[in-house]
This record gives C-alpha cells, sequence and structure tokens, in this order.
C-alpha cells in the first residue's frame, strides 16, 4: 500500500512547552489510523498539527509527498470532522455541505445541491437537510460534520474524538459509517480517540501518545496493543486503569 | 476550456440510445458531466437512454452523487437511466450514492413561508416575548422579595466591577454624545430664535429640553447599545454553554446570581450618567450660545439656571431609573431565552436592543403624558 501521510520528528508545543516530541509514523492508502491516549497527552494538538492549524516546533507532515498542507487558494487535501462538529449555526446542513462545493468546484448550483444533499443521504441525515445545527441531535451533528467534511471526496478525512459524548448506539453507528468510508470510498481516516470500543471496531493501525513519556509509546493494530504490548501503561489503558508511575 | 478526464458519446446502434462514458469521472468536472448529461437528455427527449460505464476508469463519490441524482431526476419524468457494464469498484461506488438504496429519491423541499404565515408568525413572536418579558417581570420580583428575605442569597460581589464597566467606561461616550446633542440642538435653536430676536430664549430651549427629555432618553440610549447589547450577549452565550443549567445545578437562582447585580447597576450608574449628560449637553448649548450668537457666558448660565428648576432636573431622573429597569430586565431576560448557538446569540443580542429601544420610547411617551395631567 501506498503511504498517503507522512510525520516525521515532530515536536509539538504551545511555546517554549514541548508537548510531544519526536513524533514518526506513516499513514498508509485507505487505512484507518488511531491516535491514542489518555487526556491532555496532545492528541487533539497533534490532529491540529497535522491539518496545519497549528505550526510545529520541529519535524514536518508530508501529504502524499506533496508537503505541508495547502491554506488558501488551492482545494484542501483533506476533510476534517472537529470535536464539537464546528457546524455554521445560521445555515443549514445541507447549505453546511454545500459551502466547500460552492466554494471549490464549478458546480451549478442544482448539482452542487444534489451532491451536497447525495452526502447527507450517504450519513442518513437527507430528511433533515433543511434543518439547522440546534435543531438536532449530538450525533446527527457528527455525521453531519462527516457529510460537510466529505463534501470534496478528499483522500483523507481527519476525526478529532468522533463518538466522544454520544451514547453508544450512535456510537455504533458512526463506527459503521467510519468503516463504510474507509471500505467502500477507500478513503484514509485519521483519528484521534480514547474511546476504546470505537478503536477496536474501526482501527487498523493505531499509536498511542503518553503525557509523561512526551511521545510515542507504543504502535501497531489496537488488537496487538491490547493483547501483546509488554509496556505496562498501555496495558493498563486497554484494561481501564490507572497507569503505574514511572520513576 | 480547461481539459477533462473523461468523454461521453453516444452509440445508435442498439435498441436504445446508449451513453457512452470512458475514462476518469470525478467531481473536479462534475460541472462538465451535468451539463453534458443534461443536454443529452434534452436531446432524447423520450427515448430511453442507457449509461455505458464499463470504461470508466476511476469514479469518486462526487461523480457518483451527480450520476445518481440524475438518474433519479430521470425516473421523476417517469423514464430511467441504467447504468451497464460498471466494473465492481464502478459499481460498489454507484451503489454507495443510490438514493433508493438509503432512501427516497424525491427531493427533500423545505417547508416554504408565506406573506401572511410571516405576519402571524411575527405577531406570535412578539405576543411571546411580551410573555416572556412579562413572566421574568414577575419572577423578579419574587426573587427580589426572597432576595430581601435572605440578603446573602443576592450576588453582589461583581457589582463594582459591573458598575466600573457600564459607568466608568461608558463616560467618554456620553459625554461625547450628549455635548454635541446639546450643541446641534443649541445651533437649530439660534438659527431660528434669532430671525425673531429670541437670542436669550435660547438656554430655555436647550436646558429644558435636555434635561426632561433629550438627556435621559440618549443616555439610557447609549447604556443600551454599550451594556444592554453586552447583557444579552453574555447571558446568551452562558445559556448555549449551559452556564445557566450548571448554576441552577448548583442551587444559585441565575436571577439573583445574574439578572439583580445588573440590575442594580443599571438604576444605580444610569441616573449618574444622565446628570453627566445633562451638564454636557447643557454645555452644548453653551458653546453655541457664545460662539454663534455672542452671548455672554453668564447670560446663558443665568437664564439657564432660572429656566430649568429641580423639578425638570427631578422629572429626568425618575424616567432615568425606568429606563435602567427597562433596559436590564430586557436585555437580561432576552439573554436568558437564548437558544442555538452563536447565532442565537446574535439574535437575542438584536432582540434585546430593539425591544429595549422601543420600551424606552414607549415609557417616555407614558411619562410625558403622565407629567402633562399632573402639571409637572
Amino acid at each position: 500500500m501506498a503511504i498517503v501521510l507522512q510525520a516525521r520528528d515532530l515536536a509539538i508545543g504551545h511555546g517554549s512547552e514541548v508537548l510531544l516530541d519526536e513524533i514518526s509514523f506513516d499513514v498508509q492508502r485507505g487505512e484507518v489510523f488511531a491516535v491514542l491516549g489518555g487526556s491532555g497527552c496532545g492528541k487533539s494538538t497533534l490532529l491540529r498539527t497535522l491539518i496545519g492549524l497549528q505550526e510545529p516546533l520541529a519535524g514536518r507532515v508530508h501529504f502524499r509527498g506533496i508537503g505541508p498542507p495547502a491554506k488558501a487558494m488551492t482545494p484542501p487535501q483533506f476533510g476534517v470532522l472537529f470535536q464539537s462538529s464546528a457546524l455554521l449555526g445560521s445555515w443549514t446542513l445541507l447549505q453546511n455541505v454545500e459551502l466547500p462545493l460552492r466554494k471549490w468546484t464549478a458546480l451549478p448550483p442544482d448539482a452542487a445541491t444534489a451532491v451536497a444533499m447525495a452526502r447527507l443521504r450517504l450519513v442518513g441525515l437527507d430528511r433533515f437537510a433543511h434543518h439547522l445545527p440546534a435543531e438536532v441531535s449530538g450525533g446527527m451533528k457528527k455525521r453531519a460534520g462527516i457529510a460537510r467534511a466529505l463534501a470534496l471526496d478528499p483522500p483523507i478525512l481527519f476525526l478529532d474524538e468522533p463518538s466522544a459524548g454520544l451514547d453508544p448506539v450512535t456510537a455504533s453507528d458512526l463506527d459503521e459509517l467510519i468503516l463504510t468510508l474507509a471500505r467502500g470510498l477507500g478513503v484514509t481516516i485519521v483519528m484521534v480517540t480514547h474511546e476504546l470500543t470505537s478503536l477496536q471496531a474501526v482501527a487498523d493501525q493505531c499509536i498511542m501518545l503518553d503525557r509523561e513519556a512526551r511521545g510515542v509509546i507504543a504502535r501497531g493494530s489496537p488488537r496487538d496493543l491490547a493483547e501483546r504490548s509488554a509496556d505496562l501503561r498501555v496495558r493498563a489503558f486497554f484494561r481501564r486503569e490507572r497507569a503505574p508511575r514511572t520513576a | 476550456m480547461a481539459s477533462r478526464a473523461f468523454t461521453l458519446t453516444t452509440d445508435e446502434t442498439g435498441p436504445r440510445r446508449r451513453l457512452v462514458l470512458t475514462g476518469a469521472v470525478t467531481l473536479a468536472d462534475g460541472d462538465v458531466l451535468w451539463r453534458e448529461l443534461r443536454a443529452q437528455f434534452a436531446a432524447s427527449r423520450d427515448r430511453e437512454l442507457e449509461l455505458d460505464v464499463a470504461g470508466v476508469t476511476r469514479l469518486d463519490g462526487g461523480a457518483a452523487a451527480l450520476l445518481s441524482s440524475l438518474r433519479a431526476e430521470r425516473m421523476r419524468g417517469g423514464l430511467d437511466l441504467p447504468f451497464v457494464g460498471a466494473s465492481a469498484d464502478t459499481a460498489r461506488m454507484l451503489d454507495l450514492y443510490d438514493c433508493a438504496r438509503t432512501g427516497s429519491c424525491d427531493p427533500v423541499v423545505p417547508a416554504r413561508s408565506t406573506t401572511l404565515g410571516d405576519i402571524g408568525d411575527f405577531a406570535n413572536n412578539a405576543w411571546r416575548t411580551t410573555q416572556a418579558i412579562l413572566g421574568f417581570l414577575g419572577d423578579l420580583v419574587t426573587g427580589l422579595v426572597q432576595g430581601i428575605r435572605r440578603p446573602r442569597t443576592v450576588h453582589l460581589g461583581e457589582l463594582g466591577q459591573l458598575i466600573e464597566r457600564a459607568g466608568t467606561d461608558g463616560l467618554p461616550i456620553v459625554i461625547l454624545i450628549n455635548f454635541l446633542v446639546g450643541a446641534i440642538l443649541g445651533l437649530q435653536g439660534a438659527i431660528q430664535l434669532h430671525r425673531f430676536g429670541g437670542d436669550q430664549f435660547l438656554a430655555n430651549l436647550v436646558g429644558l429640553s435636555i434635561v426632561r427629555e433629550l438627556g435621559p432618553l440618549m443616555t439610557a440610549i447609549l447604556v443600551t447599545g454599550r451594556s444592554g447589547a453586552a447583557y444579552a450577549a453574555e447571558l446568551g452565550t452562558m445559556t448555549v454553554s449551559e452556564e445557566i443549567d450548571a448554576l441552577r445545578t448548583l442551587g444559585q437562582d441565575p436571577q439573583r446570581f445574574l439578572v439583580f447585580p445588573r440590575l442594580l447597576t443599571l438604576v444605580l450608574v444610569l441616573p449618574v450618567l444622565t446628570l453627566v449628560g445633562n451638564l454636557l449637553g447643557s454645555l452644548g448649548g453653551l458653546a453655541i450660545a457664545v460662539s454663534y450668537l455672542d452671548q455672554p457666558a453668564v447670560v446663558y448660565l443665568q437664564a439657564l439656571q432660572a429656566a430649568v428648576d429641580l423639578g425638570d432636573v427631578g422629572t429626568g431622573l425618575l424616567k432615568s431609573v425606568f429606563f435602567a429597569l427597562a433596559i436590564g430586565l430586557v436585555s437580561c431576560q432576552r439573554g436568558l431565552a437564548t437558544r442555538g448557538g452563536a447565532d442565537g446569540v446574535g439574535r437575542s443580542t438584536t432582540s434585546a436592543v430593539v425591544v429595549v429601544l422601543f420600551a424606552l420610547v414607549a415609557l417616555d411617551a407614558v411619562f410625558a403624558w403622565v407629567f402633562s395631567l399632573l402639571d409637572w
């Protein structure tokens, strides 16, 4: 499989404070790659760095060999689902999904609407197309956020805590959608999560970050990490136990 | 014309007219695909059509969505557009975006508003807003009684900060605007009075207009724009971020915790700002008297002293207390009634300013009528 995303020797933090150091990993085309770890370990900050919202203190991110993410004037190379969904509150779900299509394609208005409706249908929200975000549930907002992220057929989707705060059934539906996107559409998915059920249901590969180690402490498939890792911190995480203190 | 990665040709040899799509069909060429297929539909009129996709080397989700939508559109017209010869990848993508597979292919039409409906909605909203404000006033009175019984339940810790923000920080704009209003009124009055030899009455005109009407009203409008809007936005943001609900679960009454301090602030601050506004408005008139009418300052001031008595100042201050209550009551109520997200906060803030401005003018009219009845 081809590599679509490479992170090399990333150092991430705020000002002089280094949260994560020497982070390197590769993401293969079509796989679901998860970044996991406890609260405050820098998962979301790493995601912000990968999508270009935050400059790394050191190191670099490569997308399919075309360099860092484009910031303006060219269509985004990836779609992003933010933790809060980040839908525009005064726009309907349909208008939210249409937004990137109107900005970056030459589609006539009725064609843009048709594509946006198809995206909403894919995530099961076509009947709610004319609702405002405030009028739908949290799970629906997440799905609408995914539909918007998918609008331009990006080869990579970044999902920040997609199933956080959702009930188990809705979270399971969302996992199924993620699998459909990866297996059906061939989209590469990079997701940040600490939901073990979701992780084990969808992820092919993962890296685990640790706040004290300020870096990657394990990498592999979720099953390998859960069943075979020799690292006590990793095993504790998968058993939902408090990690042992390091000296 | 930009190059495209697909071709669309027609084949008339079979029983059906066959459209042959080849190459990479992606969203990037979606506009061309959409227009060319639509043109083919128009050219074929009622003829049977099929779309041969055997030569499609790549089909992305956006293009599949367009094909699916065009097929659904044709089916709504009683015709079909079967896709034939699809490879496994193409078939999977077409299946994923097939509207018949995931639900209805009928377009979802938003509920359309009518003029009559809009008028009804407006009237209904106005009634509900009035009801909500009156209900809020009732709650406030109840809370006030409880607050007087148990003063420690009223949160006055941030009163100083609130007074600083609404009062001290608002002083410069109140000074500037009232001075300019006094000057404008003075200039307009001076031009007319001078024509009839009534220069000495400028102080009466400016002084009484400012102290009884314009000073309290202009100051209240400024405080609405600064503090009223800020209260509505602040409480609205707290509502949508569930901070108000959190306060309730902590046993804190939002009215006593948030609304009382703001109301008290305005009741304390607005009369003081009004006094300052009255003074500066009168000085604006003085500036015109001196510069335009060449009137000695002492003449203007003596005329002002004779024209404006404490009763006039009192009517303005009395109004300013009621204006303060209206600003605080409506702004806080609108803020706490916020629904939705960022747009809801915007709507609440706009609504607060509009309703308060209407309330200020209505109150002023009521006061004018009452004072005329009392000959005050």
